[in-house]
């Protein structure tokens, strides 16, 4: 993926030049945090512009042909100084694509209660559209339904103080929980709060739809998501979990993506995919592959398959 | 100029900053010799003597990768001898590069278009809005700091994604197997992208099926093969299909019913009552919403014993043929 990697650095030049040009001296230090990019990153860029240019009528990139910076100023004090500049002015449009993207996170965002500006999110639309160098691609996401769980989780974090609620594991057991809201995600449609969970003093991912009566309580929140780090599968392993083998159709292989330990070994038998995916129990095993009827089917060990092999048959008695 | 064989390598990204500065410059736009010959990048590997196959195949990608990036690089064709690719000149418009002197963005609309950004968690969304984000960043405005440092994030887990949000901005068809939910093989189909929609949290693809000439949607998940991108391009479709595939969507929604019982206190009973539209009709029994059979077959017989449709009688079946199969696999 060098190329990408290309066509991000291009992309960041291009966004740098403008900026530097409407600033007459300005810190390395200044312009990585609003870039949100490594200082590094900053100087190896400005760096590259103090050297590049134009041809120009000599075809020889002559000095007035290349941008240029006060490079002791940059060396020393760390400081950007642009000093001659070529070619461009103004800040890049949007591509479709990319004013696409930000169109679809819009009209997801719009249902939420704190954005119900809807004028001003469609001016923003408007804006976005006009700014971008193609009419941008269609894309686009159905408004999501105002949920009152995740209006108190948003109050929890915007308030500071944790909240609790009833959660229903997949082992059918009630607990109460205290926790501070890191982050909410969904995948396909399924809503997890990803948070601090003070019971289990640890990060955990609970599914929207199991939580009941939850509550803002008064104890102020202790961790905030800037202070955790989320493992990026939705799923925390541990050392207790039960590892698996199962065969998977490979066009059902992605649903399974975030029960698959790193360093799983996969491979192919007879048109389908055999790997092993990670359970804490064989409850949460049997729905799962309950849901994926005909596309795969657990291996080993014998017991998780007379486990998955019992569950189905009781939901398949009730229909004799 | 040093010989190509001892010049040191030029980064990827000074090359292809170089051609962009070179190409916003011209007026009158460079022809590629001219651009091959002189441009930072190219002139260090350009031979006068032999033929630049290899290098002028490295312009054709290097001019694809800039404009993916929205950039309009444009194709001149000469007065005098058009349709002689010699002659053919290059040049990116300054009026079609630069984002609108009247746009601008304020504090507070820089802080929502961040959340956008923040809503794609990963895959082709969650890049391109990072990008975009960097050119808003070039106008210098910064953000009133967000009271919540979050909004929900969405994955994007299919890889068809990516090839069919290309092809939508090339507008060219496609081609991809597809396993129609309740079907056992996949089948080859001709698809001009009209747009991607998610709906209930699901991503498809709204298109022309080019065999019907009829739109319909495809649920990318079901998408069994790499996409194939044609050359065959497509007259662009009005905008208000995409609003008109999404409202459709909801009146399927809307209108399919069904009648399920549950047991008491079960996951089934708590997660199904939280379901969007979900009304109890008599105690322990939900009527529930759903757009694809298949799809939600597979979600009710994840339930297992907790859960027994009672109507529509080919749910019921669905449901019931599920269970039956995944017990007989796995015994």
């Amino acid at each position: 993926m060098a190329e990408a990697k290309a066509q991000d650095k291009l992309a960041f030049l291009l966004s740098l030049v403008p900026y530097l040009v409407d600033h007459d001296r300005v810190a390395v230090s200044e312009v990585a945090a609003h870039f949100g990019i490594k200082p590094e990153q900053i100087r190896e860029a400005v760096r590259l512009i103090g050297v590049s240019g134009i041809p120009g009528d000599t075809a020889q990139y002559q000095h007035g042909d290349l941008f240029d910076i006060n490079w002791d100023d940059f060396e020393e004090n760390d400081q950007i100084v642009l000093t001659n500049r070529v070619a461009i002015d103004d800040s890049p449009r949007f591509s479709a694509r990319e004013a696409a993207a930000l169109i679809a996170g819009l009209q997801y965002l719009s249902a939420l209660p704190e954005h119900a500006d809807r004028a001003a999110i469609a001016t923003l639309m408007a804006k976005l559209s006009r700014g971008s160098s193609a009419e941008p691609s269609q894309v686009a996401v159905q408004a999501t339904e105002t949920d009152s769980t995740l209006a108190l989780i948003r109050q929890s974090v915007s308030d500071g103080v944790q909240m609790e609620f009833d959660y229903l594991n997949s082992r059918g057991e009630a607990e109460r929980r205290r926790v501070d809201p890191l982050r909410i995600e969904s995948m396909d449609a399924d809503w997890y709060l990803r948070a601090w969970c003070h019971l289990r003093e640890g990060v955990r991912t609970f599914r929207l739809d199991r939580i009941s009566n939850p509550e803002i309580t008064t104890a102020p929140i202790t961790f905030r998501a800037k202070d955790v780090v989320l493992p990026d599968s939705l799923f925390e392993g541990s050392s207790d979990d039960l590892l698996v083998t199962i065969d998977v159709a490979p066009a059902a292989a992605a649903l399974l993506i975030d029960y698959i330990p790193d360093g799983a070994v996969t491979t192919e038998v007879d048109g389908r995919l055999r790997t092993c995916i990670r359970v804490s129990h064989y409850h949460g095993l049997k729905r799962l592959l309950a849901s994926m009827s005909g596309v795969a089917t657990v291996i080993d060990p014998p017991e998780a398959r007379k486990v998955v092999a019992e569950w189905a048959a009781a939901g398949a008695a009730r229909y004799r | 100029m040093t010989p190509a064989s001892s010049s040191p390598r030029i980064p990827v990204e000074e090359r292809l900053f170089s051609l962009v500065l070179a190409l916003l410059a011209t007026d009158n736009g460079l022809t590629k010799t001219e651009i091959l010959s002189t441009v930072q990048g190219y002139r260090q590997r350009y031979s006068v003597s032999q033929p630049n196959v290899s290098l002028e195949r490295q312009f054709e990608r290097d001019k694809d990768d800039i404009r993916e990036l929205g950039v309009p690089l444009e194709t001149l064709d000469s007065p005098t001898e058009p349709g002689n690719n010699q002659h053919l000149r290059y040049r990116i418009p300054r009026g079609d590069y630069e984002l609108p002197a009247d746009i601008s963005f304020s504090a507070e609309e820089t802080t929502l278009l961040n959340l956008a950004a923040m809503v794609w968690r990963e895959g082709s969304l969650s890049g391109q809005s990072r990008r975009a984000i960097l050119k808003l960043r070039s106008l210098g405005v910064t953000s009133d700091e967000p009271v919540l440092g979050y909004a929900p994030r969405l994955r994007i887990r299919e890889s068809a994604f990516d090839p069919l949000s290309a092809a939508l901005e090339k507008k060219v068809l496609v081609r991809f197997g597809y396993l129609k939910p309740g079907e056992a093989e996949a089948r080859t189909r001709t698809v001009a992208p009209i747009a991607l929609i998610q709906h209930e949290g699901r991503w498809m693809l709204h298109g022309e099926d080019q065999a019907v000439m009829e739109p319909r949607n495809f649920l990318l998940r079901r998408i069994v093969t790499p996409v194939v991108a044609t050359n065959a391009k497509y007259a662009p479709f009005p905008a208000e299909a995409t609003g008109r595939a999404l409202a459709e969507l909801d009146e399927i929604w809307r209108t399919r019913t069904s009648i399920v019982e549950v047991a008491p206190q079960s996951d089934a009973d708590t997660r199904l009552r939280k379901r969007r539209g979900t009304a109890e009709v008599d105690i322990g029994t939900l009527q529930l919403h759903y757009t694809d059979i298949n799809l939600f077959a597979d979600e009710l017989a994840g339930f297992g014993p907790e859960v027994f449709v009672v109507s529509p009688p080919a749910l019921r079946d669905a449901v019931y043929s599920r269970l039956t199969r995944t017990a007989a696999d796995h015994g």
